[in-house]
């Protein structure tokens, strides 16, 4: 009950408002308020106060529409972009280096030997169809086993509907429709015999595809590869690596600015594409150099041998350096960013850093170090970065384990998983160009991949010169040879020999960063100014106005209560006509002169019209806040009483 | 009587809502009901103030804060139409673009044979003339007497020239004679200011065929370029009399120039191809064209899913004097883009793997009035001439072309052909060349108005490329190559290929991040106002509402006050006038009276709140009695009872 009291007391000093009525409250609201439209309202002759009436509500409407605008655009979280050039100084790049070629051939060539042999026969069976002249009766029999599992074939389209496949190795034709090729030539008007590598998911089975290629080189060099690649699979990396190139047989000679710097410098790395890889600068055991000046005698300078004779001949056809650079911990790429260099000349690469450097969500869809990308990234056995071509390589490989049960020899394999060959995977040919020409897959991987955040590239300006010149190209070969070999016989040729510069240019460095559009600081002085603008208000106004609607509600209860007595107490009269005064009512009474037990709604209005009679101002009666609380008062007790 | 319900109305209307004029009578005393109720903070400081200084400080300050706001305003509207830049990269699946290819040589040498004989017997007359060049020395003694058969007398028209000095004479190759040279000179090469040696200089003279007197001269400091110039200027007057479906005849088919081609991964042929007739280059092939509609793309990086062609380069078949270097021409594009292979085309080397990684930028500029530039190219009067999407490079060359059908009535030979007109030649337009060389002159001095009218494009797609070579065939696996190769081209000519008949190309993204650049506006009107709000608060607590109050107080009631003293002042000297001539007495008291106290507000209305406001003016009639407590409350309270009855009227009806 005491606590009832406290409450009901608390609630009424709350309720102190400066009005008893809507009207009052809402005039006195209109001539206190710091909005500036109010005030005029009842400022003005009736005719203005129309006008402005309507121009405060337009005001207030605009204003909220604003609102709408700006939160709207805070909450499409825009950024901006500023962008700067200039030189200072940064870490090189991370370069890697490696040969076009994967493997020596003297070293592989065992392994290769009959692969070798059976495609010199089908390019001989090709190039002379006619058989009889060829000189097959003299080598020893060829191993048809791994011809039978990806045989190359001739399509003859002469006839469209019905194309002869011929194997090179078989004088007899099989009409296509046998094997039923989910992939039909689709070369309609060629007339050519067209190069062709079939592969079946399984030997003998009817599951086959044709891969048509319209040039008999393409065809061989494709077949080649995916029957190497079946054969090196088996090899262990150590084993690979032993066959790649080594390390001081490929780089002759560096020179980073003024210090000398070796082969030693350079960490090696297996790549599948290349082979024995180099990296300098990567920056996984030792600090990143910096590089403080640009210009090419403040850059790295390379010598490389390639030695372009021992190439495997049908593996790769281009020959030269393959480079890339790349930042400090990633991998590299040298099918996708790589360049190529060529034997015989010097390369020179100005560098210019192009970054870009992003904001995360929510601004943009992009990642700060993968951790958040669904794929699991196979690349960090390498422990290397993040990067969306990992991403996209492991998603592909993951893929490929689930599908086919192995993994392709030219990604990084999970754990518990082989690389596919043709032995103990017979079918991954088929399953692997069907996964790979598969749309849909590809459209999974890219849509599961983010982008990082920060995206580093290097801009190249790439120039090319001859090199040795003819009247220096006898001491430098000497030299060289006699370096690598301790020997007096020139061992190095202008096919094999390369030399690289790589450094920074004038401009080393172009960074475009985002920066937040909108933030919480632009939205509230923008939200401001609106409400300035229009209405000259601000917060404080909006706590007025809470205070209003406040008042407002506590006359609402004030008249629904004083109503709910009204219609008691005519019951009541209407029981008793003359009903005696409670106790409370004669206390009151007692106590407060102003007090009248009729209806309350009428006190403040007969107060008024009294104030208002006379006309001039005079001492008029004292008109404060303690005389107004009357009826609160008068509640008061009647509350309880409920 | 009753009145009519319509004057009912009005006079209701007037009850109601009575027409009152300014809130004080004179300009002074509204200056102060203004100052002590505006809701901009200055003003009332100023009446407030107490003492001359602080009143003058104030007035100092709210004027200052005024030229501030004023300033920032204009500031901030200067401003407005400023763009900010956002780049954004995306990963996704790309379009490829198309890829056009062009051998260096535009056309078969052995074809065009019966076209070019003469003109090569007179280039390698000149040579042996000038140069004492004699390798096809039995050749040209063999035709010499088939010599001076029709098209000659054109070749003699505009002869090579070799310059004794810069005295003006000359030796025309052909006579050997001298003669004068007259004319204005153009120099070529502009190293000719260098070369003391005058026996080095040769060129041509181009006459203006009206008037033989006008000439210009061109002169080289080197023959090279001295005999091309002059080669191509004659070249293209025998192409521009061939048709074009000869011209594609004798140029490159598909099957010659492509002899492999692999895309993404799968086989691709010439039908993947669409001919492109260039002028200079002969036939061009374009991958992925989108002529069909479809346009490819590629979903994973890298150069073995990009496009991988090998070309054949028949170097054995090249023009000697047209082209001086072989290999190929490719271009990278957009589909709805012409290529301009000659001007921006990458060359491609022979015996060489060219591998040009791309990477994919498209811009995006705000167009007007954000910067001058144009979306479609349609506001641009220069009519496009190339079917192709709207370039500069597109209307530049248009507008050329006009240029150059309208003064010299025919056709460049490099362009396309407008409407109506024809290629020139000089059978026809024995002028041309002399005109073609003036016209050429203007565009490059930009005194046609071209680069004045052509705009560049609003947003355009950039394919950066990074280009390297390697060797190719390798040293060992040249010879199998070689061989499928030729048996890959060999249906069609028995020999083995030479591998600088061939040119490997590879064309791939680098990456698929596809980088977007493009201009926002930094402003919009909502950030606009926000800001003009914020400068008005700022500096005076403004806001529109004391915009208008300073309209409606400075700019009507004014004025109205102003009107109304006119109207007073002419009034009295009328009356006047009236009392001098019939003598009236003046009703002075009556006129200072309704100065005074506004004789617009005199009607039969109760009293309002701004009457009564007026009325008892304390301050003017201080009656010693007990001050009343004027408090705002108290104005109010009285304000809200003479009001109570109106709105209550209103209320209810």
């Amino acid at each position: 009950m005491n606590l009832k009291k406290y409450f009901i007391r608390a609630l009424h000093r709350l309720q102190k408002g400066p009005g008893y009525t809507y009207k009052e409250l809402l005039v006195w609201y209109c001539d206190n308020t710091n909005t500036h439209g109010p005030k005029r309202i009842i400022k003005e002759g009736p005719k203005k106060k129309l006008i402005w009436f309507f121009l405060t509500l337009l005001f207030a409407s605009l204003v909220f529409w604003q609102w709408g605008i700006l939160i709207n655009t805070y909450l499409s979280y825009n950024v901006t972009s500023s962008l700067s050039i200039g030189f200072k100084t940064m870490k090189f790049p991370a370069v890697t280096v490696c040969n076009a070629n994967p493997y020596k051939y003297s070293e592989a060539k065992p392994l290769l030997k009959e692969l070798d042999r059976l495609i010199d026969a089908a390019l001989e069976r090709i190039l002379q169809p006619s058989p009889g002249n060829s000189s097959e009766n003299i080598s020893p029999p060829l191993d048809l086993e791994l011809w039978y599992q990806i045989p190359l074939v001739l399509i003859d389209e002469h006839d469209k509907d019905n194309p002869i496949i011929l194997d090179i190795f078989e004088t007899n034709q099989t009409a296509a429709g046998i094997q039923s090729p989910t992939d039909t030539p689709a070369s309609a008007d060629t007339p050519t015999p067209v190069g062709n590598e079939s592969s079946c998911s399984h030997p003998g089975s009817d599951n086959c595809t044709y891969r048509n290629f319209t040039s008999a080189a393409q065809a061989v060099t494709e077949w080649y590869i995916l029957q190497s690649t079946s054969i090196l699979s088996k090899v262990p990396l150590q084993e690979r690596i032993r066959m790649g190139y080594q390390a001081e047989d490929m780089i002759l000679a560096c020179l980073y600015g003024a210090e000398p710097c070796n082969y030693k410098n350079f960490t090696q790395i297996y790549h599948p594409d290349h082979g024995n890889c180099y990296i300098f600068n990567w920056g996984m055991d030792e600090e990143a150099l910096n590089s403080s000046n640009p210009g090419a005698e403040f850059g790295l300078k390379l010598i490389l041998d390639i030695s372009q004779q021992d190439y495997i001949p049908y593996l790769s056809s281009a020959a030269g350096a393959r480079l890339m650079l790349h930042q400090q911990k990633s991998f590299p790429f040298l099918k996708d960013q790589g360049i190529y260099a060529m034997a015989g000349t010097e390369t020179s690469i100005g560098v210019l850093v192009d970054e870009l450097e992003r904001m995360g969500y929510p601004y943009s869809d992009c990642t700060m170090n993968g951790s958040d990308v669904p794929v699991k990234n196979l690349y960090s056995e390498y422990n290397t970065s993040y990067s969306i071509q990992a991403c996209l390589r492991s998603c592909f490989q993951n893929d490929m384990i689930e599908i086919c049960g192995c993994g392709h020899y030219m990604f990084p394999l999970p754990q518990g998983v082989n690389y596919c060959n043709n032995e103990d995977y017979p079918g991954w040919a088929y399953c692997y160009s069907s996964l790979r020409s598969s749309i849909r897959h590809r459209q999974i991987c890219i849509d599961s991949c983010k982008e990082t955040c920060n995206d580093t590239q290097y801009k190249m300006t790439i120039s090319m010169a001859d090199w040795p010149s003819e009247a220096s190209e006898d001491w430098i070969f000497h030299i060289l040879s006699y370096e690598r070999d301790m020997s007096t016989n020139v061992t190095l040729d202008r096919n094999g020999i390369i030399k690289l510069n790589i450094y920074f240019q004038e401009y080393n460095y172009r960074t475009i960063s985002e920066s937040a559009a909108t933030t919480i600081v632009w939205l509230l002085s923008s939200l401001g100014g609106q409400f300035g603008f229009w209405m000259g208000g601000s917060v404080l106004c909006l706590i007025e106005f809470g205070e209003i609607i406040i008042d407002s509600l506590w006359i609402t209860v004030i008249n629904i209560i004083s109503w709910c007595k009204g219609l008691k107490q005519r019951r009541a009269q209407a029981r008793y006509p003359d009903a005696p005064p409670t106790v409370s009512e004669l206390v009151e009474a007692h106590t407060n002169l102003g007090f009248q037990h009729e209806a309350t709604g009428t006190l403040p209005r007969d107060r008024d019209r009294e104030e208002a009679l006379p006309p001039e101002p005079g001492t008029p009666p004292p008109n404060y806040d303690s005389l107004r609380v009357q009826p609160l008062d008068v509640l008061g007790p009647d509350s309880d009483a409920e | 009587a009753a009145m009519a319900p319509g004057k009912k109305i009005t006079a209701r209307i007037k009850r109601t809502l009575p027409v009152r004029g300014p809130q004080a009578p004179t300009l002074s005393e509204l200056m102060r009901w203004y100052c002590l109720n505006t809701n901009t903070h200055g003003c009332r400081r100023i009446v407030v103030s107490r003492g001359r200084l602080r009143r003058f400080l104030w007035i100092l300050l709210t004027l200052s804060a005024v030229g501030l706001i004023i300033w920032q305003c204009a500031e901030l509207l200067m401003n407005y139409y400023s763009a900010s830049v956002s780049v954004t990269v995306q990963f996704q699946k790309l379009p490829f673009p198309a890829v056009t290819i062009c051998n260096i040589n535009p056309y078969k040498y052995s074809a065009m044979k019966d076209y070019l004989s003469e003109l090569d017997k007179e280039t390698k007359k000149a040579l042996e003339t000038f140069y004492g060049f004699s390798e096809g020395k039995s050749k040209v003694r063999r035709s010499v007497d088939e010599w001076n058969s029709s098209g000659s007398d054109f070749f003699q028209q505009i002869p090579l020239l070799k310059f004794e000095d810069f005295s003006k004479t000359a030796t025309d190759f052909h006579s050997g004679q001298k003669r004068k040279i007259e004319g204005s000179v153009f120099h070529k090469d502009s190293s000719i200011v260098n070369s003391g040696d005058s026996n080095d200089i040769i060129g041509f003279q181009l006459c203006d065929a009206n008037n033989s007197s006008e000439c210009a001269l061109y002169t080289f400091s080197s023959g090279v370029n001295a005999i091309q110039e002059w080669y191509k200027l004659h070249y293209m007057n025998i192409m521009a009399q061939i048709p074009l479906e000869t011209k594609e005849k004798l140029s490159y088919s598909a099957d010659d120039l492509l002899l492999t081609c692999f895309f993404d991964g799968l086989s691709c042929d010439k039908r993947h191809f669409t001919r492109f007739h260039h002028p200079l280059h002969g036939n061009c092939y374009t991958f992925n064209s989108g002529e069909n509609g479809t346009v490819l793309s590629t979903s994973t990086g890298g150069s073995e899913y990009g496009l991988q062609v090998v070309l054949y380069i028949d170097e054995a078949d090249y023009n000697p004097f047209l082209v001086t270097s072989t290999g190929a021409k490719i271009i990278v594009h957009d589909q709805n883009e012409y290529p301009f292979i000659e001007d921006i085309g990458t060359e491609i080397e022979t015996a060489a793997a060219t591998s040009i990684g791309m990477h994919f930028t498209r811009s995006r500029k705000l167009s007007k009035p954000y910067s001058d530039c144009t979306e479609t190219g349609a506001d641009i009067p220069v009519e496009n001439l190339y079917n192709k999407s709207y370039s500069l490079q597109i209307c530049l060359h248009s507008c050329f072309q006009k240029a150059m059908v309208d003064s010299c009535g025919c056709a460049q030979y490099a362009q396309p052909l407008p409407a109506g007109a024809e290629y020139c030649n000089y059978k026809k337009n024995p002028n041309w060349m002399y005109c073609y060389y003036k016209l050429h002159e203007k565009f490059v001095k930009e005194q046609l108005g071209c680069q004045q009218i052509c705009k560049d494009a609003c947003s355009f797609k950039e394919w950066a490329l990074t280009t390297s070579i390697a060797q190719w065939p390798s040293a060992v696996s040249e010879d199998w190559m070689l061989r499928v190769l030729s048996w890959d081209k060999g249906q069609k000519i028995n020999k083995k290929l030479n591998k600088t008949d061939l040119a490997n190309l590879m064309v791939f993204y680098k990456d698929l991040n596809e980088r977007f650049i493009s201009e926002n506006p930094a402003n919009t009107l909502v950030i606009l106002l926000s800001n003009f709000g914020g400068q008005l608060g700022l500096w005076m607590s403004c806001s529109v509402v004391c915009v208008i109050e300073i309209i409606e107080v400075f700019f009507i009631d004014s004025l109205s006050i102003v009107m109304r003293r006119q109207w007073q002042k002419a009034k009295k000297w009328w009356n006047n006038r009236q009392q001098e001539r019939p003598g009236k007495p003046p009703q002075s008291g009556d006129l200072e009276r309704q100065g005074h106290d506004n004789p617009v507000c005199i009607d039969e209305d109760l009293p309002t709140f701004n009457t009564a406001l007026r009325l008892p003016l304390p301050q003017e009639s201080p009656l010693p009695r007990t001050p009343p407590p004027n408090y705002s409350t108290l104005r109010l309270e009285t304000a809200f009872t003479e009001q109570l009855p109106d709105t209550l009227e209103l209320g209810q009806h």
